[in-house]
């Protein structure tokens, strides 16, 4: 079963409430798993690519049971689907926190959603005009 | 926060210039320092203006600066001051003793371990990920082979492979398996730096190896694992060694394996020859 929600809007995912903040494009972006540690490494695009930098925002609730939650995955306006390195670790070990996923894409990638598993989140509302 | 000596030092016009300031400009200078690298930070935190990075020429020319050569394992050279005496390895070393006593803090091969742990991976990469650096005590240039040649005799196969070719597929960066180049190899290769022909070599091997994913795996979990305020041991890794780390009875070192020497190496590595 695919969970569907909008940017904005929260999606339940096992008792994880994930919320889209916001969309970002860089360079050169932090290497931070999730929630956020205090890793000092950065990546870089080459020439011709970009991170999109998706935010997005996670509650806690009483009905999630540890596990291990799979990356994030982003697909963009032509249904291509990108991978990011930072990886959820230990989702349950705080109430609610915020994370950045970079994506590495073709400069100019219109991005569509954002899914974990079975839950994907509408983005397309989040792209700057 | 850490302060590169070096670069400060050479900001500075260098040791000669140095050691003609007062302890007063000292403390000025070094306070400058490290307002100027936390702005700097920041700012490239924030999207701004990023980190310069030396180029293949500027490393080569700091070559003559130092007193050592940058491929020198951990154990024998301390490049803030003089080596410590080490103390002696027990009769019969186990590989939780050289973690304790020459491998350590190894806070870097812990986080990467406890990363691959945590994220579900197998075993044997799990256990790669524990031993991919721990050569860099012995030798730093082509720690990767060193490192596989150290553990192979001991280990499983997919895990000496893990060790050995992720000093190749760090340079390539590989989204679909979550790995980018990261900042850290501008710093210490180069920005403009290109692997040699072997590294490329391997590096095709691999694309079509059946095992890519051992060594790629390695290096996902190497760009998360430098992080100065994790906190880490070895004891998750306890059961894991147990069950794939084949413990000589008679201590790593006297064993006897094509590795041995190594081992003995690393125990005494102030053996005059």
């Amino acid at each position: 079963m695919t969970i569907v929600g909008q940017a904005g809007q929260s999606v339940n995912y096992k008792g994880l409430e994930v919320v889209a903040t916001g969309i970002e494009r860089a360079q050169n972006v932090a290497l931070i798993d999730c929630p956020p540690t205090t890793n000092s490494q950065r990546g870089n695009a080459r020439a011709g690519e970009e991170f999109v930098v998706v935010s997005l925002a996670f509650k806690v609730t009483p009905a999630f049971k540890e596990t291990i939650v799979k990356k994030p995955v982003l697909t963009d306006a032509s249904g291509k689907v990108y991978n990011t390195s930072v990886a959820i670790i230990d989702p349950g070990s705080q109430p609610e926190y915020k994370c950045s996923f970079p994506f590495r894409v073709a400069t100019g990638t219109k991005v569509a959603s954002v899914q974990i598993d079975t839950a994907s989140i509408d983005l397309a509302s989040l792209e700057k005009k | 926060m850490e302060i590169d000596r070096r670069a400060f030092i050479a900001s500075l016009g260098g040791t000669a210039a140095v050691s003609m300031m007062d302890s007063e400009a000292k403390a000025d200078a070094l306070e400058h320092w490290m307002e100027e690298s936390l702005d700097e930070q920041a700012a490239a935190a924030q999207g701004g203006t990023p980190e310069k990075f030396p180029t293949v020429a500027e490393l080569d020319a700091q070559i003559e600066t130092r007193n050592y050569r940058r491929g020198t394992g951990n154990v024998f050279v301390n490049t803030r001051g003089n080596v410590k005496k080490l103390e002696a390895m027990p009769k019969n070393p186990t590989l939780q003793d050289f973690f304790r006593l020459r491998f350590a803090p190894a806070n870097h091969v812990l986080q990467s371990a406890t990363r691959a742990l945590k994220t579900g991976m197998s075993e044997e990469i799990i256990l790669a990920c524990l031993l991919h650096d721990c050569a860099q005590a012995l030798m730093k240039a082509d720690h990767g082979w060193w490192g596989a040649q150290l553990f192979e005799p001991y280990i499983p196969e997919k895990s000496a492979f893990g060790i050995r070719y992720h000093q190749a597929l760090r340079f390539y960066a590989d989204p679909d398996a979550g790995y980018e180049y990261p900042d850290l190899y501008y710093r210490i290769f180069g920005q403009d730096y290109t692997p040699p022909p072997h590294i490329e070599a391997t590096y095709k091997m691999l694309r079509n190896h059946k095992w890519y994913m051992e060594p790629r795996m390695v290096t996902v979990n190497d760009l998360y694992a430098f992080d100065p305020n994790a906190k880490v041991s070895i004891e998750p890794f306890t059961d894991i060694i147990g069950r794939h780390f084949k413990s000589p009875k008679e201590g790593l070192g006297n064993d006897n394996s094509p590795s041995a020497h190594m081992w003995r190496t690393l125990g005494n590595p102030d053996a005059p020859l």
